[in-house]
């Protein structure tokens, strides 16, 4: 079998269609980390003005306010809830004027966890989140600046507990490890796996050129079929080779951050956040990005034993990705037990770090269970392939 | 000519790849309506809230002071709370029923907010409030329905509202899915060369014949987006062709939804017969038919990696390859807005397509084809 992979290997790393695929790879890393990534910004940035201008202005208020019998409610409301308030924004502001990052992370975490139990509780329709959430067209802006504020607030706690060297690079998650962390939460996982598909979208079919050259081979269909599954798996995560580069790229211009930094997870059946390390959330993407890689290999390894088609292989491994949008919708995890569609986990970094729980308002959508659906379908759809494969009928090519 | 037309017709019906594609089709057209049910889009109550919310936190960035006439508060300020006036009306006259009440109110908010982006502070509150492009949008819509007198519709899922919309989508992702669909178009024959160099055509008729059976597998798709959605007739009723859709082609303006989906039906065909004759290039060049879709992707999102070639190069026909960006004036919401018109966009494609038939005719010949 060994000679067999390496003549795979072989044909796979010199095949035009994978060089292109991670020469654009290359392309698209290096297009990001020069010209999209540094013009990144966050809502919740460390911005000492804005901190400023509404310190004083709640100062002046409370230094003036005079509270009788005749007062309206929302003022009394605001004398009682500003001054607790107001303690927090100075400890940020003397903090970041004195340049003391673990004090600011320490006052930044209550300010944030302040902020949220006075808007989210109590502030229907006088108090409101950063103003950016609110932006036109957007239906969920209040639920958006909830997970916002708490996110902020349970990852600050980790920068003034933890012991990472600090930085407003790193308070802004612009260092190059945070960044991989913000990507997995959004494209990256799309990338992967697309790039996956078309690793493996020919690895059967391309054999229908030469049939007589491998005629020959005391291999078994299976067992060849097995083969170039390993091999496209191999090739999928050599995808992150030029990925990195990137990477490489953003850690020189800001910096590389480090794997013991924070990375909250929502666990939505207590509607808290805690914090894991960010080593740690990169190493069980990896190993759910790893089930995907096998999901889709396996489904297209399938799907060239019986469809015989390499542009149905692509229809169908991108039916997969784009599945989700079908049913996809804020708070169907109550209607829907969407835990057990594959498709659910298409978005990695959500699932793990609990935002697409928070969506669905579902409690399902975790990591244990998305490696038992992922690996139970890998399962079924290779069990197929065996027994096709060991079909006396049955033809490779 | 004919007999070789009718042999490619033979290889095209038992071609495994039609099947697929007409299989893919109609997967999306129906898996689309499960996504404007779930998403419930085109609901206005919900819609209205959502504005309100936003003019909502735009005002809070302001004191709360005497917004008559006569108050001391700022023009934008005074204009910013009639809108949110506005906004509760409509809402209300949704709940009560009340159209021409709503029709009035969606004008006058139009107005008020066309005056607000040249008023001091605008950008400040920008990102609360629709663009200019969106408003005008509206402007145009709402009136045309007053002029006319039609009664606003707001199931999005009737017959004609949905084939508006999923023409809408399809005209952002039609080269996507024709350049997956035609980038072997050449490399299947490239296996047999004996067999094309024993045709007894030239190359250009063999290009030809192939280029018609292929568009007549992408009529029957253009044909199966109908059929696929005539279901909706019987469940959510057909809906009015006449009803306006506002778009941009040089000037905002209404088309009817019969209108647009001509002018996209225009645009999907000469995309899939510039794309095809692409595909044919490129196969013959490169001999892969995955660098071939590389490349053909690649030409199609580089204008919108770097907008400024837009405005150097306007005759490039690749900006014009998502015309849905183009009909909803998202060319002119950059930086540097760029003024693409639909109607040239239909004159460039042509001229490319004609460009590439002479290529077609004179450098690439039977020649060029060896086995890969």
């Amino acid at each position: 079998m060994w000679p067999y992979y390496k003549f795979e290997f072989y044909q796979f790393i010199t095949n035009k269609k994978n060089i292109a695929i991670y020469v654009l790879l290359l392309f698209f890393s290096c297009y990001y980390a020069l010209k999209i990534a540094p013009t990144y910004d966050p809502i919740e940035k460390v911005d000492e003005s804005e901190i400023e201008a509404r310190f004083l202005t709640r100062e002046e208020f409370l230094n003036t306010v005079v509270i009788n019998d005749g007062t309206h409610h929302f003022t009394r409301f605001a004398a009682a809830i500003f001054p607790e308030w107001n303690v927090y924004d100075k400890g940020r502001l003397d903090a970041i004027k004195q340049n003391d990052l673990k004090e600011y992370a320490e006052a930044t975490n209550k300010w944030y966890g302040y902020s949220d139990k006075m808007i989210f509780t109590r502030g229907n329709g006088v108090l409101f989140y950063h103003p950016r959430y609110y932006t036109f067209g957007n239906n969920y802006a209040t639920m958006d600046g909830h997970y916002a504020y708490l996110y902020s607030a349970s990852r600050y706690k980790g920068y003034a507990e933890g012991n990472s060297k600090l930085s407003i690079n790193v308070f802004e998650e612009r260092t190059a490890l945070q960044t991989l962390q913000r990507l997995l939460h959004s494209y990256l996982p799309f990338i992967l796996i697309v790039s996956c598909i078309f690793f493996t979208v020919d690895i059967v079919l391309k054999d229908r050129r030469y049939p007589t050259l491998l005629q020959g081979l005391p291999l078994s269909d299976w067992k060849k079929l097995i083969v170039k599954g390993a091999v496209s798996l191999i090739g999928s995560i050599g995808a992150l080779v030029p990925l990195s580069v990137g990477l490489l790229i953003i850690g020189i211009q800001s910096g590389f951050g480090d794997f013991n930094l924070p990375v909250p997870i929502y666990f939505s059946a207590e509607k808290t956040f805690s914090n894991i390390l960010l080593g740690e959330y990169i190493l069980q993407n990896m190993l759910i990005m790893i089930f995907w890689f096998l999901f889709m290999i396996s489904l297209l390894l399938l799907a060239s034993v019986t469809l015989k088609n390499e542009f149905a292989n692509l229809l169908v491994g991108c039916a997969f990705v784009i599945g989700e949008l079908t049913y996809f919708g804020r708070g169907n995890g109550i209607f829907w037990d969407v835990q057990w569609y594959p498709t659910s986990y298409v978005q990695v970094g959500q699932v793990l770090s609990g935002y697409r729980n928070y969506l669905y308002n579902s409690e399902a959508l975790t990591i244990v269970n998305g490696l038992f659906v992922m690996g139970l379908c890998t399962g079924i759809f290779l069990f197929f392939t065996f027994l096709i494969s060991n079909h006396r009928k049955f033809k490779l090519l | 000519m004919w007999n070789i037309l009718k042999t490619f017709f033979i290889l095209e019906k038992s071609n495994k790849k039609n099947i697929f594609a007409f299989i893919f089709v109609g997967a999306f057209v129906l898996s689309l309506m499960f996504f404007v049910k779930t998403e419930d889009l085109g609901n206005p109550i919900k819609e209205k809230s959502g504005e309100f919310q936003s003019v909502s936190s735009a005002l809070s960035k302001f004191q709360n002071v005497d917004a008559t006439d006569r108050g001391n508060g700022s023009d934008l300020y005074k204009n910013l709370v009639l809108q949110q006036r506005l906004i509760s009306t409509q809402s209300m006259s949704l709940k009560m029923d009340r159209p021409e009440l709503f029709l009035d109110a969606a004008i006058e908010l139009a107005r008020l907010r066309a005056n607000s982006f040249d008023l001091e502070g605008f950008d400040g509150v920008a990102s609360y409030l629709p663009s200019r492009i969106e408003n005008e949008f509206d402007r145009v819509f709402y009136q045309y329905i007053k002029k006319t007198g039609l009664s606003l519709t707001t199931n999005s899922l009737s017959f004609y509202q949905f084939l508006a919309y999923l023409f809408g989508i399809l005209g952002s992702v039609w080269f996507i899915f024709i350049s997956i669909y035609s980038c072997g178009i050449m490399i299947e024959d490239f296996r047999h060369t004996s067999l094309i160099k024993g045709y007894p055509i030239s190359f250009d008729k063999y290009v030809l014949g192939k280029c018609i059976s292929s568009m007549l597998i992408v009529g029957v798709i253009l044909l199966e987006l109908f059929v696929c959605s005539l279901p909706l007739i019987y469940f959510q009723g057909l809906g009015n062709p006449s009803y306006p859709i506002a778009i941009f082609d040089g000037v905002f303006k209404v088309y009817p939804i019969y209108k647009f989906l001509g002018l996209s039906i225009l645009y999907m065909i000469l995309i899939a017969i510039f794309t095809i004759l692409l595909s044919v290039i490129l196969n013959v060049l490169l001999k892969n038919m995955y660098l071939t879709l590389f490349v053909e992707l690649l030409l199609f999102i580089l204008p919108m990696l770097f907008p400024n070639m837009m405005n150097l190069v306007p005759f490039n026909p690749f900006n014009y390859m998502n015309f849905t960006s183009i009909l909803n004036g998202q060319t002119l919401e950059f930086e540097n807005p760029v003024d693409l018109n639909s109607t040239h966009g239909l004159i460039y494609i042509g001229m490319s397509i004609a460009i590439m038939v002479v290529a077609v005719k004179y450098f690439l010949t039977t020649g060029k084809l060896k086995k890969i």
